[in-house]
């Protein structure tokens, strides 16, 4: 249906940007707040609206704003379309997006720069809103770049220290890497279908190989804003960043904008077969390597960011083994008991005056109660040792990867005999290791920072921080539990009221179905059985260390596995290996051709090398010098006449 | 009313020049009322130019506000001028930079500011003249003419090596000129009437093929110097570091966009089988352009030297986009050019308010200046990210469509990894950009914020404002110039995209 008002959605926060940013500095504090708040509350209660209107009044709502640009054949509109993936992506987003606005309300009460802050904050809305609404990839890229600007800004908010300042840089040119793949896989697509709409091209026949390198391209794009391997390397750093733009933009919503697209366009990828997986196998390979790393990290808000990239790959599995529903699934799940983990830590730093070491916390549950009940409800949720919403998202995937079918007839040698069926299987393994990885380090962040004896130097009185930081963390530990609902297996759920509130349920018809076909119905006990072992496991392993006996857990460890802990803890020197192949080099051809090239080849010999030439500059530059302009002039005349002359004779 | 109408183009064009004899003029002394007089005559052409923009008509094959006055027809020239949606836009970018430029050295030029003010006037009128020309003859005297002011701006207010520069600006852009000065007279000599004007030389053709190859290449010097194409380039570094702020605004804002105009207005259409038999040569050039002139960005530690190479890089996009012959290339090549014209002119602007300020241009002086001139920062920032082309920005649309016409063009040979590898600019221009914003803005003040940096003020407000505005208008909305510049790209398409099919024929009223 053709409606006239969804732009509003991320036309609102952009104007509240406008205005904090332009003028934010003049008003007064309260204005700022109430321009940022209310934009997006009401962009949220536009976007609630016509998610209640989407079931009775139509299937999907559409926009066209206006022709942005047209040339040749190329048409690109700035238009949106909300449907039941995008309607729910845009509650979430706005949703969550405004209570870590609230939640800043406490979090910058300090700070100078607020205005510049919240200015930033509702860009980001907008720009991630355009993200997920825009009805064609040339939008959608808008939205895209959009974010990644607003993490550049957020990140280096704090710019005059210079390591803050460079993660921005860092996340913008790493990110822009991935841009460039996105950007190739729309002209692609442009060259094959002819248009740059979603929908069409989601009805386009894709011959194979055009298929495989769009959908390649593109995923080059997801893994750049999703943080997965190769170019993850950007959010660990991003934490520089003040801790609710972490949860907001590191956490929640941007960084699964990857995850959303390949889900957008999953019509693309299920005729890239080969792709997708691909897409799983980066997925499962970055969930392993990122927890791996994560159980390292002495950094409440650098075990997060891995912990992110981890569950990003989770994601990942979903949507690359054909499970779309279970990947959008744990990504709106994700969205809830991160931010709310996120927002829990930025609980704690503040309590504590900025210290993030959690070497130097423990014992918080008696200064901060409401943060560590809410850190403790989405840390069950994340490891899933209760059914609440990570359990039964996260082994969605799992169970989604066991079963499917979306490799069964790829083969890796030419004759077809070796079929990639036990791809499935071995994804379902690493997955559930990784699974069992998360739960360890995210109990070992939970008891060094919560239980024990307070480790901190004395002069530091932890406490806990005002209601307008801790009803979000309230809000969002509730929504960690009752995601619970979206998870819940069909059987359970027949025939009562719940049934059109799960996920797959809910999604029935927005995702295009692998080419093997959606695996047969199978029974999810034994895997809620292995995923809950495997999560008790992961518990039992941080209880033994890291209750029991606090940071010596880390030194028992280290004493064991001395070369690999070592390792992990410099995050296995992957940004030094790219800093020695990559970056060095690269800078150093940049100088090296300049010398050559440019100084030496093109200026030293050509230009500067004839002799009649230097003569020439320096007679010129002589004759310059006594400074009389107008001989100069009059001799340029001169010549302009004799030019006139010579044509004047020819005639 | 009705002689306005039909003569506004000239009246336009020749407005700065009553400005600058108006301050000739006037005696030596008053530098105030120089730069208020040229202020206000370069003011008054932008507004005058406003209804050229409101009164063009697009019509395929047709100028607006053309005028034809014969001036010498036994010889086959005459004065004759009109627009096209081409030529409008460059010709409104200058009359826009016109007054910008005129109040970005208010404070910095206080030596024979007569001079100088004559020289600005003049300069714009003959970029404005070459822009309306549609005689060959015209178009070379303004063409020429475009040279002596800037080389005075170079020469007499510029930095230490500044003779050095405006020399070798100077000899590199003339030895150009006069390849293409023997080309034209070949092309009046074969037309049939001896004619100079464009209409008739472009309906006359050229038949010969081998021919067509040598005139266009005598064109494509002149143009190519001027753009410029790697490996030519390495006048502009210098005449850059050394110009005075203004001096860099006029050369990257419209000077260097004088070459690629040639390129679409003469050389392509003039010869399209030469053109389109050289196309996959420009290309690769431009190609190298984008990624050689971005990692000498990375090279630079002179500031005004780093954004003179990023317009190496920038005006590769353009040459890409126009060989790449297709309707999207090159109206993409078309809003670069009018967008780097902006974000280029801006940047040189407000490296102009920095020197202005810190008197250095090292860049290992700078750091941490957004403590300190929190606006300039962020004006910096916004024109820094329309210079990497975010979207949202101007910088963005043009790029865009270059690529993806690029990548799509079937006439063009290696249409696609050309285009790839172009792409590979949007990663490099962030890496310069963002690291010369870092090194300038970021991190604890260093030497150059030292000493109570001021920030922008309102004089320089009014500089920057009309520019950051047009940033983010053209940036959301730029489909009236796509538009407007649909009928001679069109047309420029089609004549070389085709060349190869129909072969030009000349028409039988242009036999002697």
């Amino acid at each position: 249906m053709e409606v006239t008002w969804l732009h509003l959605v991320p036309l609102l926060p952009l104007i509240g940007a406008a205005i904090c940013g332009l003028v934010g500095k003049w008003l007064p504090k309260g204005w700022v707040y109430a321009v940022a708040l209310a934009s997006v509350l009401l962009s949220f209660l536009i976007g609630l609206r016509a998610f209640i209107g989407l079931g009775e009044q139509a299937p999907l709502f559409h926009e066209l704003w206006f022709n942005w640009f047209s040339a040749g054949s190329l048409r690109v509109d700035m238009a949106f379309s909300f449907d039941r993936l995008s309607g729910a992506l845009t509650l979430v987003v706005t949703g969550v997006g405004f209570l870590i606005h609230v939640y800043s309300v406490g979090y910058m009460e300090e700070d100078p720069g607020y205005w510049r802050y919240f200015s930033y904050l509702n860009l980001f809305i907008a720009a991630m809103m355009t993200l997920v609404l825009g009805d064609n990839l040339v939008a959608m890229f808008v939205g895209w770049e959009g974010v990644g600007l607003c993490s550049y800004l957020l990140i280096g908010f704090w710019f005059t220290d210079e390591e803050k300042a460079y993660a921005g840089r860092k996340a913008f040119i790493v990110n822009r890497i991935g841009d460039f793949g996105f950007l190739i896989g729309i002209f692609i697509l442009f060259n094959q279908v002819g248009t740059v709409g979603i929908a069409q091209i989601n009805s386009a026949v894709l011959p194979l190989g055009v298929a495989s390198i769009a959908a390649l391209c593109l995923f080059i794009g997801a893994t750049g804003k999703s943080a997965q391997l190769p170019l993850y390397i950007w959010l660990p750093d991003a934490m520089a960043g003040p801790t609710p733009v972490s949860a907001l933009i590191h956490a929640a919503t941007m960084v699964t904008a990857g995850v959303y697209m390949v889900a957008r366009l999953s019509h693309l990828y299920v005729s890239a077969p080969g792709v997708m997986a691909v897409v799983a196998v980066v997925g499962v390979l970055t969930a392993l390597w990122s927890a791996l790393i994560a159980t390292s990290q002495n950094d409440i808000k650098k075990v997060l960011a891995y912990s992110t990239v981890s569950q990003l790959g989770f994601m990942f599995i979903g949507v690359g083994v054909g499970a779309f529903f279970a990947g959008t699934m744990h990504l709106v799940t994700h969205a809830f008991f991160k931010a709310c983990l996120f927002l829990g830590s930025g609980a704690v730093i503040h309590g504590l005056h900025g210290e993030q070491d959690i070497q130097r916390m423990g014992g918080l549950r008696k200064y901060l109660p409401s943060t560590r009940t809410t850190f403790l409800v989405a840390t069950i949720a994340i490891t899933g040792i209760l059914p609440i919403s990570g359990f039964f998202s996260k082994d969605e995937i799992l169970g989604q990867a066991l079963h499917t079918r979306a490799f069964s007839f790829l083969t890796l040698t030419p004759d077809g005999s070796t079929r990639l069926t036990w791809l499935g299987p071995l994804i379902y393994a690493v997955g559930s290791f990784s699974a069992f990885l998360t739960s360890f380090y995210m109990w070992r962040c939970y008891f060094l920072t919560f239980s024990g004896e307070y480790r901190g130097p004395e002069s530091v009185h932890p406490h806990e921080s005002p209601s307008v930081m801790t009803l979000p963390l309230w809000i969002l530990a509730a929504l960690s539990v009752i995601g619970l609902v979206l998870g819940l297996p069909q059987a359970w759920v027949h025939g009562t009221g719940l049934q059109h509130w799960t996920w797959e349920h809910f999604t029935d018809g927005v995702f295009s179905r692998p080419r093997g076909g959606a695996p047969e119905e199978f029974s999810p006990y034994l895997g809620y059985g292995i995923a809950l072992i495997v999560g008790w496991a992961g518990w039992a392993c941080s209880y033994a260390l890291y209750f029991k006996r606090g940071l010596a857990g880390d030194e028992l460890l280290t004493a064991r596995i001395h070369v690999l802990r070592g390792a992990l803890a410099n995050k296995l020197y992957v940004d030094e290996l790219y800093d020695f192949l990559v970056v060095r080099p690269f800078w150093a051809l940049a100088r090296g051709l300049f010398r050559l090239v440019d100084a030496t080849l093109i200026d030293g010999l050509f230009v500067n090398g004839i002799p009649t030439l230097i003569a020439w500059v320096g007679a010129m530059a002589r004759r310059f010098q006594n400074g009389d302009v107008q001989r100069y002039l009059a001799v340029t005349a001169l010549g302009v006449a004799a030019l006139l002359y010579v044509f004047l004779v020819r005639g | 009313m009705a002689y306005i109408e039909s003569h506004l183009l000239t009246l336009v064009t020749f407005l700065p020049v009553l400005g600058a004899i108006l301050i000739a003029l006037l005696p030596r002394g008053e530098g105030g009322q120089h730069k208020g007089i040229a202020f206000l005559f370069s003011l008054l052409t932008f507004l005058l130019s406003i209804a050229l923009w409101t009164g063009f008509r697009a019509a395929p094959g047709r100028y607006s506000f053309e005028q034809k006055t014969e001036w010498a027809p036994a010889l086959g020239f005459s004065y004759h001028v009109g627009l096209d949606g081409v030529a409008l836009l460059l010709f409104l970018l200058t009359t826009f930079l016109g007054p910008i430029v005129v109040l970005s050295s208010w404070k910095f030029i206080q030596e024979r500011v007569n001079v100088y003010c004559i020289a600005l006037l003049l300069l714009e009128t003959a970029i404005l003249g070459t822009l309306a020309s549609l005689d060959l003859v015209l178009f070379y005297v303004f063409w020429e003419a475009m040279l002596i002011p800037m080389y005075l701006l170079i020469g007499m207010w510029g930095s230490d090596r500044r003779i050095y520069a405006a020399v070798k600006f100077f000899l590199f852009t003339f030895i150009g000129s006069v390849l293409m000065l023997l080309a034209i007279f070949w092309l009046w000599s074969n037309s049939g009437r001896k004619s100079f004007d464009y209409a008739e030389l472009l309906n006359a053709g050229v038949v010969d093929v081998s021919t067509q190859r040598w005139l266009f290449l005598a064109f494509a010097l002149a143009f190519a110097i001027k753009v410029p194409i790697w490996p030519l380039h390495t006048w502009l570094p210098d005449a850059h570091t050394e110009a005075p702020a203004a001096g860099s605004i006029i050369l990257a804002g419209v000077m260097l966009k004088m070459g690629t105009f040639g390129f679409i207005r003469y050389a392509m259409p003039l010869f399209p089988q030469a053109a389109l038999a050289f196309a996959p040569a420009i290309a690769v050039l431009g190609v190298i352009g984008i990624v050689y002139g971005s990692l000498m960005c990375m090279a630079q530690t002179d500031l005004k030297r780093l954004i003179a190479y990023s317009s190496v890089a920038h005006l590769g996009f353009v040459m890409l986009g126009l060989s790449a012959l297709t309707p999207e290339a090159v109206s993409g090549a078309v809003l670069q050019m009018v967008n780097h014209g902006i974000s280029t002119g801006a940047l040189f602007l407000m490296v102009g308010y920095l020197y202005e300020r810190t008197h250095t241009r090292d860049l290992a002086a700078y750091g941490g200046l957004a403590t300190v001139a929190p606006a300039i920062a962020a004006t910096f920032l916004v024109i820094t990210l329309s210079s990497i082309g975010l979207p949202g920005t101007n910088g963005f649309v043009g790029e865009f469509l270059v690529l993806i016409g690029t990548f799509t063009s079937r006439v063009l040979a290696g249409a696609v990894p050309l285009a790839v590898i172009g792409a590979t600019g949007v990663i490099l221009g962030a890496v310069y950009m963002l690291w010369l914003y870092q090194r300038v803005f970021f991190g604890p003040p260093r030497k150059a914020a030292g000493h109570g940096l001021q920030d922008l003020t309102v004089r320089e407000w009014f500089t920057v404002a009309p520019l950051l505005l047009a940033i983010v208008v053209l940036g959301i909305a730029p489909q009236p110039l796509l538009s407007a510049i649909k009928e001679p790209v069109d047309a420029v398409v089609q004549r070389v995209s085709r060349a190869d099919r129909a072969p030009p024929v000349r028409k039988a009223e242009a036999q002697p």
